[in-house]
């Protein structure tokens, strides 16, 4: 029970337990009494273990109540202002900032090598499907445009559904741009009328996002018209030419679209 | 076909929960078999015109496998396979590089995480690389992160260090023996060591505490001693 106080590096109490214990060894005849030996002898090590490790801590001269503190100065504590006091009188008084944890993430984020996560797949299940925004000429053709929605019936495994999820939208999404282009062969797609959900942003995000796909595997390209704007159309299927197909310029482009411009 | 078995890893590694190399032949071998002289013949290209890519010193997926898939995550998305356990085999998805300043594009919440967990595995690091909870909550406890206290910024803290950031492989713990209730240790978790090095944990103590790492002489001699 007093594990803590013979932990103590300046305390005795280990090295008097084992002396007492010695002791009384001398006076055991019975089984369970030596028992009792043996246990107290496991848990003596396992303390003795423990101050072994204290010590290596204390030479090594890391203040922990000193990291804290300069921690908190760090997240941009404020001193001046005195907050209710807590309970336990250790607890340094001042107001701690409500971006407090971001500033030491923001620092935190160049130390560790970390794959960064894609979150807005996680999305994929919430609305219904993303309608791409048509043009007004084309609205009769548009139910058969419309593939079928993506059904997702039952979640059996969150992670394989949610790739499942990618993949059909991704499909979906290239049976879309398919079928207006059988419907139209030479009225090329605005790539933004293509993507925009006018009344999401997130969708807007995740077509993006699944579009990329189509755009890396060739399955669809983007060009410029004569106003510089980037239209999308789907890469005719090439058999064994795909390696020619791709010897036209791979190049990466970054599209950056925020909420404002979004609107 | 290559790229359905990247988008398998890239969901899988959503959640930071270490992938299962059953899980990865399950899911995409059919596609995988298919592709595979190609993606080799690819790589092998892609080899000769780069002059030979750093390749991670994990295995992955195997003997006959993927220094193709490695070779393709690196390439297109600077991540780096690594094995971390062998029975059975698992892997994590990282970085090749630390991210640049200013390049985060992840959320505030995952910022906060890794800042409180950045913190913890400082102070792991700092006091021996193992440490009771007790003496972790008692430090955290400083930092007004309480255990038994809904935080603003993190919740349920103690879920968050016991449960997440341990199923994460940031952390491990373990039992410590004949106590009553029940007390644990805690050292950095294999992904921990992956992903980040005791070295660059010891920088971040120095530059909090405006000191040079040499301050700590025996952490400091540890530090530089890993690879």
């Amino acid at each position: 029970e007093n594990r803590e106080a013979m932990l103590n590096s300046k305390s005795n109490r280990l090295t008097e337990a084992l002396e007492e214990a010695n002791r009384l060894f001398d006076g055991v005849c019975r089984a369970r009494e030596a028992a009792l030996d043996a246990q107290f002898l496991v848990i003596a090590s396992s303390i003795g273990k423990e101050k072994a490790n204290e010590l290596h801590s204390e030479m090594s001269a890391f203040d922990s109540t000193a990291f804290a503190e300069d921690l908190l100065t760090f997240m941009g504590i404020n001193r001046t202002e005195v907050e209710e006091a807590d309970d336990s009188e250790d607890v340094p008084g001042g107001f701690l900032p409500s971006d407090a944890w971001q500033t030491v993430g923001e620092e935190a984020l160049k130390y560790f090598r970390r794959a960064p996560t894609f979150h807005y797949m996680m999305g994929s299940f919430k609305s219904e499907p993303p309608v791409p925004k048509q043009r007004i000429e084309r609205q009769k053709k548009a139910s058969r445009g419309k593939a079928e929605r993506a059904m997702p019936a039952q979640l059996k495994k969150m992670e394989e559904s949610h790739q499942e999820a990618t993949e059909k939208e991704v499909e979906r999404i290239l049976r879309i741009l398919q079928t207006h282009f059988e419907d139209d062969p030479n009225t090329p797609i605005s790539f933004f009328d293509f993507v925009i959900d006018p009344n999401s942003f997130a969708r807007t995000v995740e077509n993006m996002f699944h579009v990329s796909f189509l755009i890396r595997d060739g399955l669809a390209k983007i060009k410029l018209d004569e106003d510089e704007l980037p239209i999308i159309e789907p890469t005719k299927p090439s058999g064994e030419g795909e390696e020619d197909s791709r010897a036209g310029a791979r190049n990466q482009v970054v599209i950056s679209l925020d909420q404002k411009e979004w609107k | 076909q290559v790229s359905e078995l990247v988008q398998f890893l890239l969901v899988k590694d959503q959640k930071k929960i270490p992938i299962k190399r059953a899980d990865m032949l399950k899911n995409v071998i059919r596609e995988y078999k298919n592709a595979y002289s190609e993606i080799v013949n690819r790589a092998g290209r892609t080899l000769q015109e780069v002059g030979g890519a750093r390749q991670g010193n994990g295995r992955v997926l195997g003997g006959h496998t993927p220094r193709a898939l490695t070779l393709f995550l690196l390439q297109v998305f600077g991540l780096q396979l690594v094995e971390i356990g062998i029975k059975p085999h698992t892997y994590i998805l990282i970085n090749n590089l630390p991210r640049a300043e200013g390049e985060c594009l992840c959320r505030d919440k995952e910022k906060e995480k890794m800042g409180l967990l950045l913190v913890i595995l400082s102070f792991i690091f700092m006091k021996g690389n193992s440490v009771k909870d007790s003496a972790l909550w008692e430090f955290l406890h400083l930092l007004r992160v309480y255990p038994g206290k809904q935080h603003r910024v993190f919740g349920d803290v103690r879920k968050l260090v016991t449960e997440e950031f341990v199923r994460q492989k940031y952390l491990e713990a373990t039992p410590i023996p004949l106590t009553d209730p029940p007390e644990f240790k805690y050292q950095w978790g294999p992904r921990a060591e992956k992903e980040i090095s005791k070295k660059d944990v010891l920088n971040f103590v120095a530059k909090i505490q405006a000191k040079d790492p040499t301050f700590w002489a025996s952490q400091y001699s540890e530090a530089e001693a890993k690879p």
